[in-house]
């Protein structure tokens, strides 16, 4: 008989099933993958910011040998473009056009398409093209893209203004608090304005696709790396005019997506169109200036928030605006992220009146769409710098002040004036914990004696919640995002025994793979090794309505669980048929199938079972043979993790340098499922995080419209030298609306990293009143602000 | 990122190089690390119809010391910079070349290509200017010695090297016995080009500074810092000389902006970094420029 060691796998740090090939080198990547007859696509992107295109000139590219095809947008009569899947009630649609028609938005935007024998032919092919643009006035910047007689991005639309939506803070009895009170009532009004800088998840590997269209079976094959293979296979269906029965979307290895590859992109489109124009494959691999120019960016706002607070520190009213840089187009997810920020932003406390106004704002840049954190970074950014003014307008201590503001552990469910609601947690218990780490006090009075020996210590401390886990379908309903929340799972045991899944979920660096085994081995209570997961391929997964995502494990996880209850309870009926007893007195423990009281004796394996019910002489009426299930889950309600992070920095005052001191992170994602991956998505995200607040930012030349992080030599990305140590503790608060009680952590690391680190180094230079309020903080914008301040 | 087409050359001596180079002038291009030169290839920056791999030619790759250093131009950053020879004769460089890039980028990445390149920011440029380092230029026509002043005029990304010539040796006189040096370079990240940086090289009678040789990086070009070189002659070592050296390094270095920072933070940092290397020379107390 298996020990219980052997068959629990919940909890335990089981080494990623995903790495040996991955370190080994067999690792299978979209670039790795070339049908025979495969030709290239290569694309030619508009150098203009704002450019009306009145021709493109083909032939000189079409004579060129080795040239299969050139497309432009005259070329794409009949195709649709992909839809926004979050369209906000009064937000002016502007789908992304697979090719710019007529007119180029943004740097880096598709304008043509040539397929060659090889890149290099392509490439060669995409200099003969001549096109005919005429340049007009560009705008990159959001308050002057509103502004009167801006540039039009979207002439359709009117005007710049793709929607403003008011959050009014509705309370849990149903109204609106009372804003303006709050403010009259105030002892103090504090305001800050901040800009969360412009980045994005710049995977180690590119974008790429290979379509193959098969013109005599009517089928078409595309390898891609989406994060949400169900949703590409039916919008590219859609686009392209077919039957999305004939279109297969298979996942090979990803190297990294980070929200990015959530979206549906031109190319999806212009790979497949020009397989089926040849009737053979067609890859595109995207070079690393392509991908800093055309996948999707992320994050950038403009904020500006009143707190208004009483003198004993208590929050009474928080009122913001948010201006959304949206870019050019609307991407899959439309201002989802700006809108996630102005609900998230009361994050852990208690604020009885909230407003804030979102505003998407078109720009002549890249699309900002869906990246890592979802809105929810900059919301912390924002909330966690106003605390931070505030108690120092207060003269309050800062984790005081958040203490005295947090939701209590028996206030749960809470109704957030921002419209989730919390399911659980406990603020007050991981903010101690992270103080306790960090040795507050102690670090403290340190920092009191180095300031007299010219070292300019700081402590930056940023709570946050990360609402994850969408979501109840229904709810994204209300929400108008036009998909489900769900995931499916699709759970055979085979006739030995021994179990294959099928998910939706695709793993992306996350460990979905293991993961998902591990719930699988844990529930049917057998060892992990006779667990397979078969996901990337829609021919054979459950369709997936939200796809694949950092915290989505914990939705795909309830799926698993919920088909295997369905397994052992069928296995339970057909192993008591085989033990001749009555079903009540049959249970399913420890990998087998026992009479109650008798598991010595009268007992059967998984596999004795299985084989039955394969052989299936003896189903029970009822039943149909074999041994399967399928269970779509639908979540009850969001979850919202939470935690603390406590930064500790040194500040070099003559060169804007911050050196790492100590990082502390308490996080609470309920339960468990892997620690050691747990660990690995906190280290990936908080990296993630502190990249945008120190390194990473796509800068636009205001002149030019010009991106000028076009090359990772301009674009930093940290690697392990530039980043702290990270101190990692956990709470473990399960969720009550979840089985299991998961809750999402892939990407919650990411969410206090910018304000923990801009709370410790404007902490560091109090006695010079700077106040950082701009990402990435670089040591040129830190200096100027030190130099201004009279340091 | 593709090149374009282009036709490829693998000369096994100098003499066959040289008489590529005659054949084709302005049309090729000498590649020897190539990481500088391939990135350029991909982005169709340059365009040659003719490359020229001068990697299999052996004769170009040595350091001799005796006197005067002298290093094949096809010698590896590394090598440059795991060379007891070099760090004997000039500690500076070794210091220098540890911030040059990535091990990766070393073990390629030649001490001919990065002067040749002459990246503003490249730190060789600027040590061996404060060097008063020279190289060859050899071509089908012959040999010439160009001081390193000369070879880069105030140029970026280029030189004063002639289509047809192949740089071909590094010649470093011997540091005055009682010189000493400092080298400081800010960068966002380690391996990152600077966005500015100091090599400090001065000698001392005791207190007073009877020489000094200051070479900057990270502004328009590579350049020496006279206003800095000029404060600190005759003056005794210590705060005030250094300030005011911090103060004139400023005045001299040709600050631009890019997304990494600005004109006014460049001048800023070339100060600090003046004083900060000024004060670790006058710590470091080895002589022969240790
Ligand atoms: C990620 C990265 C980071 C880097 N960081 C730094 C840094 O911090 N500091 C720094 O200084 N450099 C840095 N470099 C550049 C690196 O040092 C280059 O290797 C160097 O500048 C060029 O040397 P190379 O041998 O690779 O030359 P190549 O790339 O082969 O050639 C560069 C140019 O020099 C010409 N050339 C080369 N050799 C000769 C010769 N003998 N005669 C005539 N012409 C010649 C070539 O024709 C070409 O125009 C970095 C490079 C990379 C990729």
């Amino acid at each position: 008989m298996t020990t219980t060691q052997e068959t629990r796998w919940i909890g335990v740090s089981a080494p990623r099933r995903e790495d040996a090939p991955l370190i080994r080198g067999r690792g299978r990547y979209i670039a790795d993958i070339e049908p025979a007859g495969t030709v290239h696509m290569a694309i030619l992107r508009s150098p203009y910011a704002h450019a009306r295109i009145n021709g493109i000139d083909t032939a000189a590219a079409e004579a060129l040998d080795g040239v299969h095809c050139v497309l432009t947008a005259a070329d794409l009569e009949g195709i649709g473009d992909f839809p926004t899947i979050w369209r906000l009630p009064g937000q002016k649609e502007s789908n992304t056009p697979a090719l710019a028609p007529g007119k180029a938005r943004y740097v880096g935007e598709p304008v043509a398409a040539v397929v060659a024998d090889s890149r290099y032919m392509a490439e060669d092919a995409l200099d003969l093209l001549d096109v005919d643009y005429e340049i007009l006035d560009h705008v990159v910047d959001v308050e002057a893209a509103l502004a009167d007689g801006a540039p039009v991005i979207n002439e359709d639309l009117g005007d710049n203004t793709i929607i403003e939506y008011t959050f009014p803070g509705i309370n849990a009895l149903g109204v609106a608090g009372d804003i303006e009170g709050a403010f009259e009532e105030a002892d103090e009004i504090v305001s800050g304005r901040f800009k969360v800088g412009r980045y994005s998840g710049v995977a180690l590997e590119t974008r790429g696709l290979v379509a193959d269209w098969d013109d005599l079976r009517q089928t078409l094959t595309l390898h891609s790396g989406s994060q949400v293979a169900s949703l590409l296979r039916t919008e590219l269906a859609a686009a392209l005019g077919i039957p999305e029965t004939s279109v297969r979307i298979l996942t090979p290895n990803i190297g990294g997506a980070f929200g990015n590859q959530w979206d549906r992109y031109p190319e999806d489109i212009l790979v497949s169109l020009a397989s089926m124009k040849l009737g053979r494959p067609v890859k595109w691999i995207e070079d690393r200036r392509e991908a800093l120019q055309a996948t999707v960016h992320g994050r950038e706002q403009l904020q500006e928030w009143q707190l208004a607070a009483s003198s004993d520190g208590t929050v009474l009213g928080l009122k913001g605006r948010v201006l959304s840089d949206q870019g050019a187009h609307l991407h899959s997810v439309g201002i989802g992220p700006a809108w996630v920020t102005g609900a998230a932003a009361v994050n852990q406390y208690k604020i009885a009146n909230y407003h804030c106004d979102v505003v998407g704002v078109a720009t002549n840049k890249t699309p900002n769409s869906t990246f890592r954190g979802f809105g929810g970074p900059e919301a912390m950014f924002g909330i966690e710098r106003m605390m931070d003014k505030t108690a120092r307008r207060l003269g309050i201590d800062p984790a005081e002040l958040r203490r005295r503001n947090m939701i209590q552990a028996d206030e749960f469910p809470y109704f957030s004036p921002g419209g989730a609601v919390y399911d659980s947690g406990n603020y007050p218990a991981a903010l101690a914990k992270a103080l306790e780490a960090v040795e507050y006090d102690k670090v403290r009075e340190e920092q009191q004696s180095l300031r007299d020996q010219g070292v300019y210590r700081g402590i930056g401390i940023a709570s946050y919640i990360h609402v994850s886990g969408f979501g109840p379908s229904a709810i994204l309903g209300i929400l108008d995002y036009y998909t489900g929340g769900y995931e499916g799972s699709t759970v055979k045991i085979d006739p030995h025994g021994r179990a294959t899944l099928y998910t939706g979920m695709i793993p992306m660096g996350q460990g979905t793979e293991t993961t998902l085994a591990q719930v699988a081995a844990d529930h049917l209570e057998i060892d992990i090794a006779n667990v397979r997961v078969v996901w990337g391929d829609t021919d054979q997964t459950p369709y997936t309505g939200f796809g694949s995502a950092g915290s989505r494990s914990n939705v795909a996880a309830v799926a698993v669980i919920k088909a295997i209850e369905q397994i052992k309870a069928k296995a339970v009926r057909i192993g008591a048929g085989l033990l001749e007893a009555d079903p009540d007195d049959v249970a399913y423990a420890d990998g087998r199938i026992s009479v109650k009281g008798a598991e010595e004796m009268r007992s059967l394996t998984l596999a004795d079972v299985a084989q039955q019910a394969y052989w299936a002489h003896k189903i029970p009426e009822g039943d149909q043979p074999t041994l399967e299930a399928t269970y779509v889950y639908d979540p009850a309600n969001f979850t919202t993790a939470c935690g603390t992070h406590v930064a500790v920095v040194d500040v070099d005052i003559d060169t804007g340098k911050i050196d790492w001191v100590k990082y502390v992170v308490v996080d609470d994602a309920g339960t468990i499922i892997n620690p050691l991956l747990v660990e690995g998505q906190i280290h990936g995200a908080l990296s993630n995080g502190l990249g945008g607040a120190m390194l990473e930012e796509f800068v636009y030349d205001e002149e030019t419209g010009q991106l000028l992080s076009s090359t990772l030599m301009d674009y930093l990305v940290p690697s392990f030298t530039d980043l702290p140590d990270f101190e990692i503790h956990h709470l473990v608060t399960p969720s009550p609306h979840t089985e299991g009680g998961f809750k999402g952590m892939g990407e919650a690391g990411c969410f206090p990293a910018a304000p923990a680190l801009a709370n410790a180094v404007a902490d560091a230079l109090s006695h010079l009143g700077v106040e950082v309020d701009q990402t990435p903080v670089t040591p040129s914008r830190l200096w100027s602000l030190i130099d201004q301040a009279g340091g | 990122m593709k090149p374009a087409a282009f036709d490829y050359s693998a000369p096994e001596s100098i003499a066959e190089a040289l008489d590529l180079l005659a054949e084709h002038g302005s049309g090729a291009k000498v590649l020897a690390g190539g990481q500088s030169l391939v990135p350029m290839l991909n982005f169709r920056l340059a365009r040659p119809a003719h490359l020229i791999d001068v990697n299999g030619v052996d004769s170009l790759s040595y350091i001799s010391a005796n006197g005067t250093l002298r290093i094949g131009s096809m010698t590896r950053l590394t090598a440059l910079g795991e060379s007891g020879d070099v760090a004997g004769a000039h500690p500076i460089i070794p210091k220098a070349v540890a911030h040059i890039g990535h091990r990766a980028i070393r073990n390629r990445g030649t001490i001919g290509g990065s002067l040749a390149h002459n990246d503003p920011a490249a730190e060789l440029p600027a040590v061996l200017m404060a060097l008063d380092a020279e190289v060859t230029a050899r071509s089908a026509d012959g040999e010439r010695v160009v001081g390193m002043q000369d070879l880069i005029e105030d140029r970026l990304f280029e030189t004063t090297l002639g289509d047809t010539e192949l740089l071909t040796e590094i010649r470093i006189p011997a540091a005055a016995a009682s010189s000493t040096s400092g080298f400081q370079e800010f960068a966002r990240r380690h391996g990152d080009f600077a966005l500015a940086g100091v090599a400090a090289v001065i000698t001392t009678d005791g207190s007073t500074i009877t020489q000094a040789a200051l070479g900057a990086f990270g502004g328009t070009h590579a350049t020496r810092l006279p206003t800095a070189e000029a404060a600190l002659l005759g003056a005794e070592t210590g705060d005030a000389a250094f300030a005011a050296a911090g103060a004139g390094a400023a005045a001299d270095f040709p600050a631009t902006s890019d997304v990494h920072g600005t004109a006014e933070y460049r001048s800023h940092l070339i100060n600090v970094l003046t004083v900060r290397a000024l004060k670790e020379a006058a710590g470091n107390s080895g002589g022969g420029n240790g």
